[in-house]
């Protein structure tokens, strides 16, 4: 089995140039002896392995789910369109429960967040391994490293892109969507093979000791691991500072620490001020409209008096257009559903109470009473989401709405008067506001 | 064949995944890479090294710094360690900085245009929570002292 193999491991002698290499070691950390914690070894890294291998599988699946939710087979919804074979998966996103991106995406945060500490604490715990000398003795070897390369650039470059993603910092090389879902895959080609190569070395390891036996060592009790063929455990370690209960506590309450202080932007309501750090943690009041704003007015260029009494919506895709004033859609039938709205930067709000007109009314009005797909275009001239497609489940679906008013009050300009659309399990970018053009196509 | 395998070092399921490995890092990564080359790239290896080179280094000396402290500060050992109950917070407290910087220090150019909310909290918030860690890590340690000093008595 791959798994119980390494690679130097198998049939070699020390070759002259390995018994060369090991005999002049570079000073410092190439040096086993330069590193010095008693509680280092194949344990923790087991410990935190395995916490990481259940919840990056977490991440990998909520972020597909992320990219399908999108619908990116719809004109205008792909900012990946080069994904090719990588998009295999991607089916039509449901409309139920309503909840659901809220729910995908928030967990998808929040894990990740939540991983960080594990993560830093996976990498301590392996950092000796960077300093192997001789590099490589073997081929085997040395794709084996190329692979680790590609495994931890790889998660710290997903990690750091989600992070600087979630607080609205573009400091990356372009844009999220393509590098982090492009990202993903590289990462998961090296996780996958470093589960299957290391799988069986840390079962093993997490039955050289008990879980339980640790957790009731103090510190005065923790005694170094024997030594171990992957040279984790350090020749000459010093007094233990920490037990191994004690790193794991540290990293648990790191993660706690980081979900404690976030988890309330994707609940909202008044556990929304818990979320102390977090970029959605801030309450803007309780009027109507002081729900979360993605996107102002000002950002996206749109106007009070673009939005006002001249407005008209432009229905298109029927036999003739139609322009559509904001007392005429009033004087249709009106619907109210109560929806959240989901970024995929993780935050949420709780249910709304929108009142507008139904899409497939709009639809049929339109003359296309069984649509395929509609464009949906906003009075923000170009930029990110102007332009966005919706499928026919979520045109048809009763809930999903072309809004006019939120919880009894008209919408504010930043919340997308004069109309904006509202459908349920949806990506918040898709509720595309200040809607001035559908077009219906069958 | 079995000449060939020797000089690679492992097993034919080793290579099978190991190419396996890079045609999917290969097809995913042309994609990543059609992009800004160069500054892809140096995110990517700079991901790599990051950890091992700038943050452990940091961390290790500072911890180490701390530990020496301890053992300078008295001749024999302290009735209780309390390199500890400074780790604890500060790793914490570390830990949130890292997370939430760009927040905490107002790099956000857009932040304001986009949510309608400021940065101006955050660096309050987090010395906040800061001075809340220490203080309950110095009150666990007055508790852990008085305790220790009850026992031998």
């Amino acid at each position: 089995m791959a798994s119980q193999l390494k690679p130097e491991r198998v049939g070699r002698e020390p070759g002259r140039v390995q018994r060369f290499a090991t005999a002049h070691q570079p000073p410092g950390p190439f040096r086993r002896s330069f590193w010095r914690s008693p509680v280092r070894g194949p344990w923790l890294t087991a410990v935190f392995g395995s916490v990481l291998l259940v919840g990056i599988i977490v991440m990998f699946l909520t972020g597909l789910l992320s990219y399908a939710a999108y619908n990116p087979d719809l004109p205008e919804n792909d900012l990946t369109s080069d994904k090719g074979l990588l998009g295999f998966y991607l089916f039509p996103w449901p409309t139920d429960p309503v909840w659901l991106y809220r729910f995908t995406q928030g967990l998808h945060v929040l894990m990740g967040l939540a991983l960080i500490p594990v993560l830093l604490a996976k990498l301590w715990s392996v950092i000796p391994k960077l300093f192997d000398w001789p590099p490589a003795v073997s081929p085997a070897q040395a794709l084996e490293r190329l692979s680790l390369l590609l495994l931890v650039g790889g998660a710290v470059f997903q990690f750091v892109t989600g992070v600087a993603n979630i607080q609205l910092w573009y400091v990356f090389p372009g844009n999220f969507y393509s590098l982090h879902f492009y990202g993903a895959w590289v990462f998961m080609a090296a996780f996958v093979v470093h589960v299957v190569l290391r799988l069986g070395r840390m079962v093993s390891a997490l039955r050289s000791r008990s879980l339980r036996q640790e957790l009731r060592t103090d510190t005065a009790a923790t005694q170094p691991e024997p030594p171990d063929p992957d040279d984790l455990v350090s020749p000459a370690p010093a007094a233990a500072t920490i037990s191994r209960r004690g790193v794991i506590g540290l990293v648990g309450a790191g993660s706690l620490t980081l979900v404690l202080l976030s988890f309330g932007q994707s609940i909202g309501g008044p556990l929304r001020r818990l979320a102390l750090l977090a970029p959605r943690g801030q309450v803007i009041g309780d009027g109507p409209n002081d729900f979360q704003v993605n996107k102002t007015a000002a950002e996206a260029g749109v106007t009070a008096a673009q939005a006002s009494s001249g407005w008209r919506l432009e229905l298109g895709g029927g036999p003739a257009p139609q322009l559509l004033s904001r007392d005429d859609l009033l004087a249709m039938p009106q619907h109210t559903a109560r929806l959240p709205i989901a970024c995929v930067e993780g935050w949420s709000t709780p249910n709304q109470a929108w009142t507008g007109v139904r899409l497939r009314d709009l639809a049929g009005l339109s003359g296309v009473p069984e649509p395929a797909t509609v464009l949906v275009e906003s009075l923000q001239e170009g930029g990110a989401f102007s332009v966005t497609s919706l499928r026919r489940n979520q045109i048809l679906d009763p809930d999903s709405l072309l809004a006019l008013r939120v919880n009894g009050a008209e919408l504010s300009l930043d919340h997308g008067f004069p109309a904006r659309v509202i459908v349920p399990a949806n990506p918040g970018v898709h509720n595309t506001k200040w809607v001035k053009l559908m077009t219906f196509k069958a | 064949m079995r000449r060939l395998l020797r000089w690679y070092g492992s097993d034919p399921l080793h290579l099978i995944a190991m190419i396996a490995c890079f045609a999917l890092a290969a097809y995913a990564g042309l994609k990543l890479l059609s992009g800004d080359l160069v500054g892809i790239l140096v995110w990517f290896i700079g991901a790599a090294i990051i950890h091992d080179l700038l943050l452990f280094p940091l961390y290790a000396v500072a911890d180490r710094s701390a530990q020496a402290v301890l053992r300078r500060r008295s001749a024999t050992p302290p009735q209780v360690p309390w390199v500890n109950y400074v780790r604890v917070p500060a790793l914490l407290s570390g830990l949130l900085l890292l997370v939430w910087f760009p927040l905490i220090f107002r790099l956000v150019g857009p932040y304001r245009a986009t949510t309608g909310l400021s940065q101006e909290p955050y660096l309050g918030r987090w010395l906040a929570v800061t001075a809340f860690f220490f203080i309950v890590s110095a009150f666990a340690f007055a508790f852990r002292l008085r305790r220790e000093r009850a026992a031998r008595a």
